[in-house]
Parts: C-alpha cells; sequence; structure tokens
C-alpha cells in the first residue's frame, strides 16, 4: 500500500490533499521573486556605499565637510536625523573606519555632509581634513543608529545639548524638523571652548531668526576678554535659566565624553528621568582605566601579546582598544559604531583576560561565552582570539 | 581549497542543531552565518541598559527536571543542557477582548480544564472530552503515528492512531465547532492560533492540540539571556567538539558537479568544497539563488507550487522604565483582539490598517533578570505578511513604521493602558527587518503558511539534489522547538549519508 493511500484513511487527509494539488494547479514556483530580498533590502540597508567626494567645504579652522555623493549618482539610501555612516578609509596601508554622524538633511538624498572636526592625536580625522580632496572615494557603511527623534514617545518639545562637533547631527535633526515644517519646538544649547570655531554659526543663528519653533543659546567656555554672551562650563543655575520648565522635554546631547556625562549629571540634578535623555555613543574610552572594575596593577602603557588563532600574532600595548590595533597589525573584523552598541565588530576570546568597559553593550551570553566586542575591549594580558 | 565533510548554511535554530549534531556526531563540520551572531530569529540585541529577546515568547516541549519532554533529552544530546538556565512560566496566556473576555489560563492540565469547566459549566462535559482528544491526537502524532507510517498498514494506523484517523486533517474551526456550542469558549481554547498566524478555519486541529497540550502539561519556559543564550550555547558546544562557525559570511552558492553537491562558494569568491551541504535558509533562495541549477529539480518546483508565503511579524521592543506591576501586567503573556472574529483579526494582517488582534509579553514577569531592576523588558506583536510592505517607498518607510507601531500600541493601551508613558527604549521591527535579517522571501518567520496543505505528510523531503538537505521552518513547523528538532533530524540523515559514502570509499 502506498503511503498515500495508508493515511487516506485519516479525517481530512483527502482534502487537504485536494487542496494541496488545486494550489499547485494556480501557483507558482516563486521564481518571479527570485533577487527581490536582496533588492529590497538593498534599498534600506545596504551593506556597503560607494561614495565620492564632490565638494569639500570649509567650515571653521578646525573642521571641514566632506559631501559625499553615490559614484553611479543614484540616491542614496533614506536615513532618520541623527543617524550616522561608519567611513572605511585606507590610510598609509591600514584599513579602518570612523562613524560620522550626518550633517545635512533627510529631505534630500543626492549627498551626505559629513562634518569633520581635528581630533588631537586623531588618525583619521587628521587624514580626512589634510589629505581628502574632491573626487576621492570611499566605501561605508549604510545609515544607522538610534540617536535620532523617536516620534513614539519623544514628543514634540526637544533641547538638544551639542558640545563641538555634536552640532553635526544636532543641525540633520534641526534641518529635518524645517524642512517638514513641523511644529516641534527645537532648542539648541550649544557649547564651543573658541568663539572662532563655532561650527555652523551663521546658519544656526539665521535659522533662530526665522523659525519661532527654533532658540538657540550659544555658550563659550574660553571666551575673549570682553565677551558678552554665556560662558564657561554648563551648570545646573545656567541650563535651568535657558530651559525653564523641564516638562516632558526630551533631551539629546553629543558631544565629547566629559561634556556628554556632565550633562546628563546636570539634568538628573534638575530632575530629568533618565528615559528622557539620549546620549549620542562616542567611541572607546580614553581612560578605561578609571572605570570600576579595571584590575589593579595594570597600566595602559603595559605591553601585551595579541595572537589570532590560526594566522599569527602582535604586541600592543593595553591601552589601544583591540579593534584598533587589529587593525593596525594588518587585521580587521567587520565594524560600525566602534563604540561598543552594534556588536559588529563581536570576536571571541579563546584565552586571557580583556576589560569590557560600560561602554560595551554586551549581552548577557557574550559575557557567558567570551564573546567581546573588539571596538571597545582592552586586553589587560597576553590574549588569544579567533576571528 | 579547504574539504569539509558537511557544510551548514545559517546558523537559525535548526542549522544550529544540525551543525552540533554533524559535529558531534564525528563529521568535519564548517557552520556559515551572513550575520554578526547565530540565531536567525533566536537571538536578541542591547538598546541601553536593556537586552531584548527577538523572538521566542514560550519555549515549548522541554518538561520539568521531573517529567522531562523532548526537548530536554535533544538539549542534553547536543551538550547545552547545563550552558543555559530555563525560566518556567505559570501561565499559558491571558486573553482579553475588551467588553467582552478577560480570562487567564494556567499552565496546567488539570488546572485548564477547571478553570473552564467553572467558566462554561453547561458545555463542562464536552470540555472533558475535547481536552482528552487534544492528549491523545499529540501523543500519537508524536509517538504511534510514525510507527504506523513505518508499518504502512491501515490495520496499525487504526490501532495505534484512532484519534488522529478520526481528527488528524481537520481544522481547529471544524473540531471546535462539534464539541461547543459558546463561541467564547472556542475563541478561549483557539487564542494560540495568533502565534502561528493561520485562523482556526485554516489551522490543521493537530496543530492546536499539540500546542495547548504541551504548554499546559510541559509548562512554557524562557531561557535566561533569551533564545540568544540557547543559540550562543549552541555555538559554544560545536566548537567545543571541534566545529569551525564564521560569522559576517555569506554563502553566495552551492556548487553541484555531475548533478551532486561539492562546495559552496561564499560572498568575496572563496570556494569550500565539501560532501553535503545544510542549508537552513530559505529553501526558496536556497533552490533558486544559491544553487549553480539554472532551474532546481522538476519535483522541487511542483512542491513550491503548492506553498503559499507565510506570515512575517511586526514587533515593537520595549524597554519601560516601571515595573509589570505598575503596568498591569498579571501574567507573561497576553493576547488582545479588537474583535471575537478570528478571520477577521486573519485578514487584516494582510493590511497596513490598525491590527485587530496583538500580544504583550513581559519577559520579567517570571524572570526579574529579564530587566533591570524597577523596569521592564515587553514586547508587542501582531502578525502581518509582509507583502504591504513591498509597496512602501524606501522614503516612506520610517514614516510608515511609526505610524503602523502607533495603531499597534492604540491596540495594547486598550488593556494596558499606560505602556506608551514609560518608555525609555524603543525598537521596531517591520516585515522588512524580517526579511533583512532573517534573509527571507516576504520576511517570513515560519516559512511557508502553515495551513493543512503545508503539512509534511502530505510531501516527500525536499532532496532532490544529493547531498543538499534544507532544514528549518519552512520544511517543517515553524518555531522554536520544530526548527530545533528538524536540525537535529536532518543531521541524522546526514551522518547516514556520509557513512554509506565512507564504505563506498572504503
Ligand atoms: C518576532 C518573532 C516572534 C516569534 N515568536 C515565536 C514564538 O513565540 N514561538 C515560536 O516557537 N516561534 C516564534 N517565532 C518563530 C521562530 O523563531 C522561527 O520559526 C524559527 O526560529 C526559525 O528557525 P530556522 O531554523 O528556520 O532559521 P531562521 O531563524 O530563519 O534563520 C536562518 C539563518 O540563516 C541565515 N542565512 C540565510 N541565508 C544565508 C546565506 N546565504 N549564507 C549564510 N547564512 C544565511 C540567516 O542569516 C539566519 O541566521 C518568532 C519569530 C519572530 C521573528
Ligand atoms: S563596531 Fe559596533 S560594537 Fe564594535
Amino acid at each position: 500500500m502506498s503511503e498515500q493511500n495508508l493515511l487516506n484513511s485519516i479525517a481530512g487527509f483527502r482534502e487537504a490533499w485536494q487542496a494541496k494539488e488545486a494550489l499547485e494547479r494556480s501557483g507558482t514556483d516563486f521564481h518571479e521573486i527570485k533577487g527581490e530580498v536582496a533588492s529590497t533590502v538593498v534599498q534600506l540597508h545596504p551593506k556597503r556605499l560607494e561614495l565620492e567626494v564632490a565638494e569639500v567645504i570649509d567650515e571653521t579652522a578646525s573642521t571641514r565637510t566632506l559631501r559625499l555623493v553615490a559614484t553611479d549618482h543614484s540616491l542614496l539610501p533614506p536615513f532618520q536625523a541623527g543617524q550616522y555612516i561608519n567611513l572605511f578609509v585606507e590610510i598609509d596601508g591600514v584599513a579602518t573606519a570612523r562613524p560620522y554622524a550626518i550633517s545635512s538633511s533627510p529631505s534630500q538624498r543626492v549627498y551626505y555632509d559629513l562634518t569633520v572636526k581635528r581630533a588631537q592625536g586623531g588618525f583619521v580625522s587628521n587624514y580626512l581634513l589634510d589629505r581628502v580632496a574632491a573626487g576621492q572615494r570611499f566605501l561605508s557603511s549604510g545609515p544607522m543608529g538610534t540617536f535620532h527623534h523617536n516620534p513614539l514617545y519623544h514628543g514634540d518639545d526637544l533641547v538638544f545639548l551639542a558640545g563641538g562637533s555634536g552640532g553635526a547631527p544636532a543641525r540633520s535633526i534641526l534641518l529635518d524638523i524645517l524642512d517638514r515644517g513641523l511644529s516641534h519646538r527645537f532648542h539648541l544649547v550649544y557649547v564651543n571652548s573658541y568663539i572662532d570655531d563655532v561650527i555652523f554659526d551663521d546658519e544656526f543663528r539665521e535659522l533662530a531668526n526665522r523659525h519661532e519653533n527654533f532658540t538657540l543659546s550659544e555658550v563659550i567656555s574660553r571666551p575673549p576678554t570682553g565677551y558678552w554672551g554665556y560662558t564657561g562650563r554648563l551648570t545646573e543655575e545656567l541650563l535651568q535659566r535657558l530651559l525653564g520648565d523641564i516638562g516632558n522635554k526630551m533631551f539629546y546631547i553629543c558631544g565629547p565624553t566629559p561634556f556628554n556625562d556632565n550633562c546628563v549629571e546636570l539634568l538628573t540634578r534638575l530632575g530629568v528621568k533618565r528615559r528622557r535623555i539620549r546620549v549620542e555613543a562616542n567611541g572607546a574610552p580614553k581612560a578605561p582605566n578609571e572605570q570600576t572594575g579595571w584590575p589593579e596593577g595594570v597600566s595602559l602603557d603595559d605591553e601585551v601579546t595579541v595572537t589570532v588563532r590560526g594566522r599569527g600574532s602582535f604586541r600592543s600595548r593595553v591601552g589601544e582598544p583591540l579593534l584598533n590595533a587589529l587593525e593596525r597589525n594588518g587585521y580587521g573584523t567587520e565594524n560600525a559604531c566602534r563604540s561598543g552598541e552594534c556588536s559588529l565588530c563581536r570576536v571571541k576570546l579563546v584565552s586571557g583576560a580583556v576589560f569590557n568597559p560600560q561602554e560595551a553593550h554586551l549581552r548577557k551570553s557574550d559575557r557567558d561565552f567570551g564573546w567581546i566586542y573588539s571596538c571597545v575591549a582592552f586586553p589587560t594580558g597576553d590574549i588569544e582570539i579567533q576571528l | 581549497m579547504k574539504h569539509y565533510d558537511a557544510v551548514v548554511i545559517g546558523a537559525g535554530n535548526a542549522g544550529l542543531t544540525a551543525a552540533t549534531a554533524l559535529q558531534r556526531g564525528g563529521s568535519r563540520t564548517l557552520l556559515l552565518e551572513r550575520h554578526n551572531i547565530p540565531g536567525g530569529c533566536a537571538t536578541s540585541f542591547v538598546r541601553g541598559d536593556f537586552e531584548f529577546e527577538v523572538a521566542l515568547h514560550q519555549l515549548s516541549g522541554l518538561g520539568t527536571k521531573d517529567k522531562p519532554f523532548v526537548m530536554r533529552q535533544l538539549f542534553d544530546k547536543l551538550g547545552v543542557l547545563d550552558k543555559v538556565e530555563f525560566v518556567q512560566e505559570h501561565d499559558l496566556y491571558r486573553l482579553v477582548v475588551p467588553g467582552e473576555l478577560d480570562v487567564t489560563l494556567p499552565a496546567s492540565w488539570t488546572g485548564l480544564r477547571n478553570l473552564l469547566q467553572g467558566m462554561f459549566p453547561a458545555e463542562s462535559e464536552a470540555i472533558e472530552r475535547f481536552l482528552l482528544v487534544c492528549e491523545k491526537v499529540s501523543l500519537e502524532g508524536f509517538m504511534t503515528l510514525p510507527k504506523a507510517r513505518k508499518a504502512n498498514s491501515d490495520a496499525a494506523l487504526q490501532s495505534l492512531c484512532p484519534y488522529y484517523v478520526q481528527y488528524g486533517f481537520r481544522s481547529a474551526r471544524d473540531v471546535l465547532d462539534e464539541f461547543f456550542s459558546d463561541a467564547k469558549l472556542k475563541n478561549v481554547l483557539a487564542t494560540y492560533w495568533l502565534y502561528l498566524g493561520v485562523p482556526p478555519s485554516m489551522l490543521p486541529f493537530p496543530d492546536l492540540a499539540v500546542m495547548l497540550y504541551a504548554y499546559a502539561v510541559f509548562k512554557p519556559w524562557h531561557i535566561k539571556g533569551g533564545s540568544q543564550a540557547m543559540s550562543t550555547a549552541l555555538v559554544e558546544s560545536f566548537l567545543e567538539a571541534g566545529g569551525e562557525v564564521r560569522f559576517n559570511c555569506g554563502v553566495e552558492k552551492i556548487l553541484t558537479e555531475d548533478g551532486r553537491v561539492c562546495a559552496v562558494r561564499l560572498e568575496g569568491g572563496e570556494r569550500v568544497s565539501c560532501d553535503a551541504v545544510v542549508s537552513n535558509a530559505s529553501p526558496l533562495i536556497t533552490f533558486n539563488e544559491l544553487l549553480d541549477l539554472e532551474r532546481p529539480p522538476l519535483a522541487i518546483q511542483q512542491d513550491f507550487k503548492s506553498r503559499r508565503m507565510g506570515t512575517s511579524a511586526f514587533v515593537i521592543y520595549l524597554g519601560l522604565d516601571c515595573t509589570p506591576q505598575e503596568l498591569g501586567v498579571t501574567a507573561a503573556s497576553s493576547f488582545i483582539y479588537e474583535t471575537l472574529d478570528e478571520e477577521q483579526i486573519h485578514d487584516r494582517m494582510g493590511t497596513l490598517q490598525t491590527p485587530l488582534g496583538g500580544m504583550l509579553t513581559c519577559y520579567n514577569f517570571e524572570d526579574p533578570s529579564a530587566a533591570p531592576p524597577g523596569k521592564s523588558q515587553v514586547m508587542l506583536v501582531c502578525l502581518q505578511y509582509g507583502d504591504v510592505w513591498k509597496s512602501v517607498a524606501p522614503e516612506d518607510y520610517a514614516r510608515t513604521k511609526y505610524d503602523f507601531a502607533e495603531k499597534l500600541i492604540a491596540l495594547i493601551e486598550k488593556v494596558y493602558p499606560k505602556v506608551r508613558q514609560y518608555i525609555e527604549e524603543v525598537e521596531v521591527a517591520t516585515p522588512l527587518t524580517m526579511m533583512r535579517y532573517l534573509n527571507t522571501p516576504g520576511g517570513a518567520i515560519y516559512g511557508f503558511q502553515q495551513s493543512a496543505q503545508d503539512s509534511a505528510l502530505l510531501r516527500e523531503r525536499l532532496d532532490g539534489v544529493p547531498g543538499l538537505y534544507i532544514a528549518g521552518s519552512w520544511t517543517s513547523m515553524g518555531g522554536f522547538q520544530p526548527t530545533y528538532m528538524a536540525g537535529e533530524s536532518t543531521a541524522r540523515a546526514v551522518l547516514k549519508q556520509l557513512k554509506v559514502k565512507e564504505v563506498e570509499h572504503v
């Protein structure tokens, strides 16, 4: 007896069989959707973008904007204002990358602006500022990140505390609101060290004059003598004065790490709930040794050996994030945020110990089974990893 | 060029159990995953202080320590039982239809019967009989049906599977109608259809029976650290057994020689030769795109023609700055309907209009470690077919996503009015998100639509290309238990095949 006959005596089997045959007659072998998954996904989340510098715009003495277009001049993927792309570069034989917030408005998709400020002793920022000209090509990730306005709960009363290059995502979020004609209130508290090094200052002032829902408060921390505006570090009093009633405001913070930490602390003291504060990620910590849990007797300048299973080994410094060290020595992993948030740089720690700073947003099971996010992992002794 | 006995494409549930079983079974195995982390659906992601479970609501088939069931044995066999911690859930679910119905079913077979009989005394005797039928159909489906099929005798079938013979291919709707007259009782018993996305009229009765029986008797479970913990534990066990895994490593082609699988080509061009390939990627992608043949074998094209695309999901992951109690949660899993008409709820799943049915799962209700102290990890879901998202222009995607999220939140707010006011973190996943992370057509999360016509009993294995095996939700039932089991059983078939080959070579 054939199997089909056997099952025929199960109630409903014949009907199901007939229904299946009817479907077979009216259905297709799905050949018509060949390639559809890839072509759908790539429109929103391309793994890599091929970009070309269309223009280099001088902003201030320390800062330039790279205007990037698609090499084939097609439209770039949409993004949410505040998001970043990870820009891949090769500098003197070292392949690495850095995430940069898009500073232009998402209302046009011909170009993305990346606004790059010189970082003291920086590797990539100096390269982008000094050695990049129009016509140069880059690969990047697609737009990513969660530092953007979320209409599900952020509301329409927004305050952005920006320090220095934090003006880049602030500009994108502001332009997005204005371009879409949204009624959201947007208050930018913009803190800079020097009066002649304020990115987008003229543009911001002009927009503040023209738009009632945009308020600009400029603060200069190292003012020249005779400066009449707000000066010094942000304080509770100053913030209180600038913000007035806290109400249901949503706060965005983006700047150097000490600035971010200070802002969170001030807002907390002013009674702002942590859930109303978004802080942009900021790379690996410069001083992981000041965080709790740092092993005693280990210094950032200690040397360690990093072994890449099956491939080789090199000497590195404790204070250098593992991903950077790998890249400098000709290895690498996929990466995007380089701040411990996206987990793309996850690698297996086979032996030895690393310090996972508070920036490392590890999953419970990563901790349990020895997986680390190399962009924010600091080897505190000799280690072996598997790429 | 490197050579392996077996290459497994995709580290979803079935890929992970297949790879682990293969390697532990003595075959040199390479596991390849496009994403940077194992799990497919069975994964998690971190936002702020929260680690969000992506997919697992209730793990079935585990049983308690005293009364273990198949999954405990399977996990033990795969070397992961002591690598993860399970947390038992004490209720099946709470079903709320505002103004009509609000009931919480306990995860206990007698408790369930007592509760239903108390609520619907007029149907007391029918409830007793119905639950018995659920139990018998489940047990026969698992234990005696395979025996009867092996014996291939009608007499064996009739004597070993009397209940299955009576109910095995009928729809849940049909059987519920036979037993009960109270419409609400039928709603209460059919609620699990919303997990599967197939309305009671299309849902094979055994699927519903197994869910009720297995969850009530063997309990629903969570995993500490989420399903990601199981995925990572499986990788650990696989590595311990000497397996090799590569992440961020998509397979571009499955190569054949004289009609037999001989190698895979990776993105970037590298070629890895092997005797067998187990594909955990969708068979549509596997046969129509990965395989180097112009057209898949006829039998496979024929099989595809009788399939229909299954459902995807729209999910809102919420990190809330309040306790489950403050939110008003009284059971980990809630189903919320806007109407008592399940067909209508299902029809809406093909549109972007306000969903008529949704669910809320609060993970730290039973497992406090699932959220930081004082906070809650909550998932809102409604199943949805991916098709409607194809026509959304890229520039409208974010807005469409938030608009639809508003609609789902509005539905859930009818029962949990405070869900919006405590939000600290939120992430929204649409069918396109599923498509991106799973590489499945339509963003399908359970493979093909699981109506009676989809049943494996009506179909041959998709084994038209020697050396190529398919494992996953597309060829078994979707969901955690079925896919974990499908991977392991596929590995057994591969091991058998590899042994035969070895003998031929001697
Ligand atoms: C939001 C949501 C909620 C769910 N809720 C439940 C629930 O409560 N209970 C339940 O039982 N089930 C639930 N499911 C469904 C369940 O998770 C799935 O049915 C099951 O996990 C599918 O497993 P799979 O083995 O088929 O693989 P999948 O999870 O589909 O994984 C396939 C893997 O293959 C990889 N891959 C694909 N193509 C390639 C390639 N070319 N090269 C390399 N790798 C590739 C993918 O990246 C992916 O990792 C849910 C799913 C989702 C998304
Ligand atoms: S690159 Fe994002 S976590 Fe390391």
